[in-house]
């Protein structure tokens, strides 16, 4: 029995002192005064720890930076509202559909002067064309990611995944949208084309494609490519980055007939409490020097055209980031496709059952 | 004979179930200590995924709201589900088994559904997403476990004890001090073990209610895994299993020992 009290007491003493813990903390909150805070809603690890740090330091602010796994999550927690976020990171369509719902703040370009450093191409996308509502902050653009090893002949169209020596070694994205798109590409089409029978002509070729296919996926792509498991397959740039460190032998094109192109971008939500802080952040994030050190940490394509000159040899060499720079061109936005989406959904979901 | 080969077969389907259990849990810590980023193959070992997730400030953050919500929410559900279990085993009323009903339905009702319906409630009311509304959500769905561990552990209580003491003048709160809470606290433990495990392991109410500064650590892993899965998601995901399981080997041993203590 005293074994027992003790260790109940314990217990309480431990989630007193927690308690106590807390209210400190709310305390020093109040004591400084001063010390603003920032709720970041991002993607997990997509910021060097120590450039946080040294905004926080800086700005003598707190930054807390909570996690969401996919752009549904972040849309379904701001429309809740209740969750009082001031920075969120939306991919490219999702802006699109947070500014139809009328869901984000205008930016005041006068706090963000560093945002001119973006390179021209990404400074005013189809997806928020006044460019005054989101910035890009990660970009990357799918291609063909092959083993040399396997692949002899390098590919240059995505006429070559049709190539049946690949059968059974062939990995496409698990997303319709990317999926259909390659193949409208392919017959030389827009990717968001809303055409009947453009979409019936790409359904048709992915379906001859299907019993060739390894497996549909994007989480474990990496994997599957380090291990050898697949030869070729398609994948977005800062993957093959990822994947071409752990084994040498996988090469990148991005084909001629075009592809789609991505970004993470920074917006602020309607009614951020700390709008201008959050501004700040973005402005120092662009920081030519700030951004150099940040992106050799998350190891995507540095947007920043000022920023590349402090970025290490090894950085500026990455085959894989210098191919998606020099293509950054031939890449076509996802846009909203509206009344067409259940026909891409329907010709998914055939697909991947007859896999 | 038939008796040793129909034993064999039990050991064998016995030993197939738990490997089902158990391996990819085993696969999944294994891989902790794998050198490789990727978990397709074994370079050799290391112990670096856990070192650098113990200097990962985002981790410890996670860690430190975990702990903080389920210590919060396990005392108060804790004490608020003795209190409900002592008073639902003591009086007889007329809607009692309607009330018992109530109290077991949180525990059958999807998480989904509940999740759902909280953040539904907390943005109707206009309460801020964060820690606060996560404690209340935990503590909603501990009360339920407590209620019910207390209340087993009361029913199976011979209650002369008490009388005898208030034969000896005990006061009732005397009673209740002396008599009815020691011989409840091994289920009062139990309980409260119950709804820490929960509280810690919760995801699915979490991620409905969740605000700024409360990503815990079942949220932070979840946000991981999109990123890639890497070693250090395994690392993570070791050491939160390793202090589930321990708080139920806890919440095993205290109980058949004390509550034995307790009849003699």
């Amino acid at each position: 029995m005293k074994k027992l009290l003790v260790f109940l007491v314990s217990v309480l003493t431990m989630a007193l002192l927690a308690a106590g813990c807390g209210g400190d903390a709310d305390k020093k909150d109040a004591a400084a005064g001063e010390q603003q805070v920032l709720n970041l809603f991002s993607w997990a690890d997509n910021f060097d720890p120590e450039v946080i740090a040294e905004f926080e330091k800086q700005y003598n602010c707190k930054v807390n930076y909570d996690v969401f796994a996919n752009n549904e999550e972040l849309l379904a927690k701001i429309q809740a509202g209740g969750a009082q976020y001031d920075l969120i990171q939306p991919s490219d369509y999702m802006v699109a559909t947070m500014l139809k719902l009328d869901l984000l703040e205008k930016m005041n370009m006068d706090n963000i002067p560093n945002a001119k450093n973006l390179v021209s191409t990404l400074q005013a996308p189809v997806y928020d064309p006044t460019g005054d509502h989101s910035l890009v902050y990660t970009w990357g653009i799918t291609g063909i990611a092959y083993n040399k090893n396997y692949v002899k002949d390098v590919p240059d169209s995505w006429e070559d995944l049709w190539n049946p020596e690949y059968a059974g070694r062939l990995i496409l994205l698990n997303d319709s949208r990317e999926t259909i798109g390659m193949a409208l590409k392919k017959n030389g089409f827009s990717n968001n084309s809303t055409d009947p029978a453009e979409v019936e002509k790409a359904f048709q070729d992915l379906k001859a494609l299907a019993p060739n296919v390894l497996a549909f996926d994007t989480d474990t792509i990496k994997q599957k490519f380090i291990a050898e498991e697949a030869w070729i397959g398609t994948m977005w740039t800062g993957d093959a980055s990822y994947t071409l460190k752990d084994n040498p032998n996988i090469g990148f094109v991005v084909p001629k007939e075009g592809a789609t192109i991505w970004a993470d971008t920074f917006a602020i939500p309607k009614g951020a409490k700390h709008k201008e802080l959050a501004e700040k952040f973005i402005n120092f994030i662009y920081d030519p020097q700030i951004s150099a050190k940040n992106y050799e940490y998350i190891g995507y394509n540095d947007p920043n055209e000022k920023a590349q000159e402090f970025h290490s040899d090894e950085f500026k060499n990455d085959p894989m980031l210098k191919i998606g720079m020099e293509n950054i061109d031939k890449g076509e936005w996802l846009i909203d496709i509206g009344e067409a989406l259940p026909m891409y959904d329907r010709y998914w979901t055939e697909l991947k059952t007859a896999k | 004979m038939q008796k040793t080969w129909r034993s064999h077969l039990l050991l064998a389907y016995s030993l197939v179930i738990l490997a089902f259990l158990y391996l990819p849990l085993l696969i999944l810590a294994l891989y902790s200590f794998n050198e490789s980023r990727i978990n397709a193959v074994w370079t050799g070992f290391t112990l670096d995924w856990y070192k650098t997730l113990f200097q990962n400030r985002r981790v410890l953050e996670a860690l430190m709201n975990s702990l903080f919500i389920a210590i919060i929410s396990t005392v108060v559900s804790t004490v608020l589900g003795t209190i409900a279990a002592i008073a639902l085993n003591r009086y007889q009323y007329k809607c009692k088994p309607v009330i018992n009903g109530l109290l077991y339905l949180p525990i059958l009702i999807p998480e989904i559904v509940m999740g759902l319906s909280l953040l539904v409630l907390f943005a109707q009311t206009q309460v801020p997403l964060g820690k606060t509304t996560l404690i209340l959500a935990h503590i909603t769905f501990c009360l339920s476990f407590v209620v019910i561990t207390v209340n087993a552990r009361l029913e199976g209580m011979r209650h002369e004890l008490e009388q005898a003491a208030m034969d000896l003048y005990a006061t009732p709160l005397q009673t209740f001090r002396y008599v009815t809470l020691p011989l409840a606290m091994p289920g009062i433990v139990a309980g409260a073990l119950i709804a820490f495990t929960l509280s810690i392991d919760d995801f699915i109410i979490s991620f409905f209610v969740a605000g700024p500064n409360s990503t815990t650590l079942p949220l932070y892993i979840y946000a991981m895994v999109k990123r890639g899965i890497s070693p250090e998601i395994n690392a993570l995901s070791t050491l939160l299993m390793c202090a589930t399981i321990s708080l139920v080997v806890i919440a095993q041993i205290l109980q058949p020992q004390h509550s034995s203590k307790n009849n003699d």
